[in-house]
């Protein structure tokens, strides 16, 4: 009956769910694809983040990585880690670059470091992403020690060259946004600029798996515990005079490399690579689904490709 | 910054978009690919609305300034829109009162003594003390209506009517005849949307039913493509040879005035935004407000409603020359309320708001749901209309068949008695108008008490006519069936049932739009 108490609470019921699935609640908005380009460019309050790098927030982030983050991301994916050795011939800071797929691309990065490099090194992360609140940049500078680099221009807090003059390593992702589809973008000058400006190596980080393990839009691992490989490269210095255009492409082209090297060997990729035959990373042209199609396949599991030099016997 | 108008297309990121229907509105889930036409964002208001006023009085277009126009011993009339513009009536002080109290100063510094105020209200009901003191203000108010020289125009008064003349294609041209014998006449107007102003103010707004009736009428409102286009619209044709005519015989100062789209005061102000933008105060205010309304009792729904007043804001003022002023205006309209869209789409869809321009302070009974849809919303188009020949339109509004006897008596006859026999804009007219026109008991009750003229459903329904003649299906959801199927239309629980009931007419997958209004805007399709 209409105006009743049961159809009145019904009704109330139903709003709220409506409005909690349309506008959903607990969960960062979204914007429909039409009205993107309509979207204002608003004014993001900046958020300090020196704090999070005083001795205390350190210590609090020890905590929190090894005892939160690392236990609950090795519960939902496996790791295969390749390449820390060459971390052994470069003193720090350096820049690492790696290309973006995934949210699980910062932890897989940083959770891989030996933890000497992972506590001195920072995050680069997009101002209007994660730190347009404060719970948000908070959260973010607690666990991945984070600090906000502004995608559409403005001013930010702390700059990252002020970072690597005190002697913290960044991680950045060059391309800016995670890839749609999984494949490699274009990379941005950011990374290879301050590089060239700072004097500082940058190591190349290529990773595969994550796309499919937790691609855009979905907010945790899918089930099954998916394959994740993270491969360190040679560090790459800026040639004298080379500009940051120039040493972008350069660090892209490392990263393809890597990439290729993860997903057949160190000689093969070599030998392409001589011949300038690396596969593109930006991927085939192909129709979209099949470019998603292609990344969603997780890597092999490192132990089922694992050749054996005796033959098992029973 | 205000952003302009856009079609969204529906995907899996929209929310539930807002809904008008009659004194409430729901959270609809369109279908995806819907595209929904989005009017531009509320342009910023003019800071000086006096400074405003003074320069446009001042610098007028094709036109003298307005104080070398006034001079002692002259007859001065000054008209001016009635309360069915702007909707919902603006809040105090409205624009029509600043103006109004502009012209007047300046009359007084020239020594006008002979100084009449009349409301331009054409057929439409005689308003009420305390809605004319609303329009013009409390000075003006105490100053001219005790001394019976601020009223309402009486279109059955033909003691106080001139017959100034005949078009060249025969038209009559009469109006209220203090206007037409003033030294100088001068129109107060808010052009809310594209079809007001112009010469529709002078020789419509101050006309008899015998000037009326050449260009509404059916033929011509089916002529008319659309009536929010006055260069393709036939009753603006009609009314601007009228208006031609009376500018060789009057002396007119026309002042039009723009509003922007700040429609609703807070805390309805999230009806104005983008869905996907309400903030988390947006989203309680919607629950709120929806939950307000699903306990509140009619009456008290109904009083929420309308005793809602707009914050517009002016966006622009010219004065001068009729033709000249309404260039600069229809420009300033279009700035705030045009929408580029590619194509028409198998279906429209429109949700009727409370209100519409003649149940201000009243009711929307079916005739005038049935004519804010068919008529206002549909038309709000240039160009071609969003729905293609042969289409369907669903249309969201109760349709209660209430009826307020005060305001709309003929109303209640047109329904069961005209209506009854056939909807047929062209029968209804041939069979009934003169009839309902011509009714002593019904130009008693316009003259005398605030009802709308006998003739006014009739003018209703031509309003639709064009629509009705363009689409194939008509369906109305969440309608009484009974009303919506006197109004030769079907009813329609939900949406999906109303796509149901028009895919015999449009196919099981048709193209739909929604006309995201108000505030209001024009679709120009392309």
């Amino acid at each position: 009956m209409p105006g009743s108490r049961p159809g009145v609470l019904r009704g109330g019921v139903d709003d709220v769910r409506a409005a909690a699935r349309g506008w959903r609640w607990g969960r960062r908005p979204l914007v429909p694809r039409s009205a993107e380009e309509f979207v204002l460019p608003t004014e993001q309050p900046v958020f300090p983040t020196e704090w999070s790098r005083s001795r205390p927030a350190r210590a609090l982030r020890e905590v929190a990585q090894k005892a939160c983050l690392e236990p609950v991301f090795r519960s939902q994916v496996r790791t295969n880690v390749e390449g820390l050795e060459i971390l052994a011939r470069v003193e720090g800071p350096v820049i690492f670059a790696a290309h973006h797929a995934s949210h699980l691309d910062t932890p897989l990065v940083l959770l891989s470091l030996p933890d000497r490099w992972r506590r001195t090194t920072a995050v680069a992360a997009a101002a209007d992403y994660f730190f347009d609140t404060w719970w948000r940049s908070v959260g973010s500078a607690v666990f991945f020690n984070t600090f906000p680099i502004e995608r559409r221009g403005g001013t930010i807090a702390s700059t990252p060259g002020e970072l690597l003059a005190e002697g913290w390593s960044l991680l950045i992702f060059p391309e800016g946004t995670r890839s749609t589809d999984g494949w490699m973008g274009p990379f941005r000058m950011g990374a290879a600029w301050l590089a060239v400006e700072y004097g500082v190596p940058v190591v190349p980080i290529a990773h595969r798996g994550t796309f499919a393990a937790m691609p855009r839009g979905q907010n945790w691992p899918s089930p099954g515990r998916r394959q994740l490989t993270v491969r360190f490269g040679e560090p790459l210095h800026a040639i004298p005079g080379e500009s940051g255009r120039d040493f972008a492409s350069r660090v892209r082209g490392a990263v393809g490399t890597l990439q290729d090297e993860d997903r057949t060997t160190w000689w093969e990729s070599r030998r392409r690579a001589a011949q300038g035959e690396t596969p593109d990373p930006s991927g085939p042209e192909v129709a979209p689904w099949r470019r998603v199609w292609a990344q969603s396949e997780s890597p092999a599991a490192a132990d089922a490709t694992r050749h054996r030099a005796w033959r098992r016997t029973s | 910054m205000s952003r302009p108008g856009f079609v969204l297309e529906v995907d899996d990121r929209t929310p539930p978009l807002v809904v008008h229907e009659g004194e409430g509105f729901r959270l609809e889930q369109f279908p995806l690919g819907t595209r929904v036409i989005y009017p531009p964002e509320s342009l910023p208001a003019v800071p000086d609305v006096d400074a405003a006023i003074q320069h446009a009085l001042l610098n007028p277009e094709d036109a003298d300034p307005l104080p070398t126009l006034l001079f002692a011993g002259m007859r001065l009339t000054i008209a001016f829109d009635d309360l069915s513009i702007p909707l919902p009536p603006m809040q105090r002080p409205d624009i029509r009162q600043r103006v109004i109290e502009a012209v007047l100063n300046m009359a007084a510094d020239a020594g006008v003594d002979d100084v009449e105020l009349i409301a331009a209200n054409a057929l439409h009901r005689r308003m009420t003390a305390a809605e004319i003191k609303h329009i013009v203000g409390e000075r003006v108010f105490r100053s001219f209506f005790h001394q019976g020289l601020l009223y309402n125009h009486d279109a059955e008064d033909h003691t106080n009517l001139t017959h100034v003349g005949l078009t060249d294609r025969g038209e009559d041209v009469e109006i209220n005849r203090r206007a037409a014998e003033s030294d100088l006449l001068v129109y107060v107007n808010v052009n809310l949307v594209a079809m007001d102003g112009g010469h529709k103010s002078v020789p419509i707004g101050l006309a008899s039913y015998k000037s009326l009736r050449h260009h509404h009428n059916a033929k011509t409102m089916l002529a008319s493509h659309s009536f929010m286009d006055h260069e393709k619209s036939h009753l603006h044709h009609s009314a601007w040879r009228m208006g031609r005519m009376l500018s060789e015989h009057l002396n007119i100062f026309q002042i039009e005035t723009t509003l922007n789209n700040d429609v609703f005061p807070a805390p309805y102000d999230f009806l104005t935004k983008r869905e996907w933008e309400w903030s988390i105060k947006d989203q309680a205010s919607m629950l709120a407000a929806r939950r307000g309304l699903a306990v509140a009792p009619s009456r008290v729904k109904h009083k929420m409603f309308h005793g809602m007043r707009a914050p517009y804001g002016l966006t622009g003022i010219h004065a001068g020359e009729t033709e000249a002023v309404h260039d600069k205006t229809i420009a300033a309209v279009h700035r705030q309320q045009l929408v580029e869209v590619r194509g028409q789409s198998d279906v429209l869809v429109m949700g009727i708001p409370f209100l519409g321009p003649y149940n201000v302070n009243s009711t929307m009974n079916p005739i005038l749901a049935t004519c804010m849809g068919l008529g206002y919303f549909f038309n709000s188009y240039r160009g071609q209309p969003l729905v293609r020949r042969g289409g369907a339109v669903i249309l969201y509004h109760p349709v209660k068949p209430a009826f307020n006897q005060l305001h709309h008596p003929s109303y209640v006859d047109f329904y069961d008695e005209v209506l009854a026999e056939s909807t047929d804009p062209a029968v209804v007219e041939e069979k009934f108008e003169q009839q309902y026109a011509n009714d002593p008991w019904y130009i008693h009750l316009y003259r005398t008490s605030h009802a709308y003229h006998g003739v006014h459903p009739f003018y209703m329904w031509y309003w639709a006519a064009h629509a009705m003649d363009h689409v194939d299906d008509v369906i109305w959801v969440g309608a009484d069936r009974n009303a919506v199927q006197r109004l030769g239309f079907r009813a329609a629980s939900t949406l999906t049932d109303a796509l149901e009931m028009a895919s015999g007419t449009v196919g099981p997958d048709p193209t739909i739009s929604y006309l995201h209004s108000p505030p209001h805007l024009i679709a120009d399709v392309h």
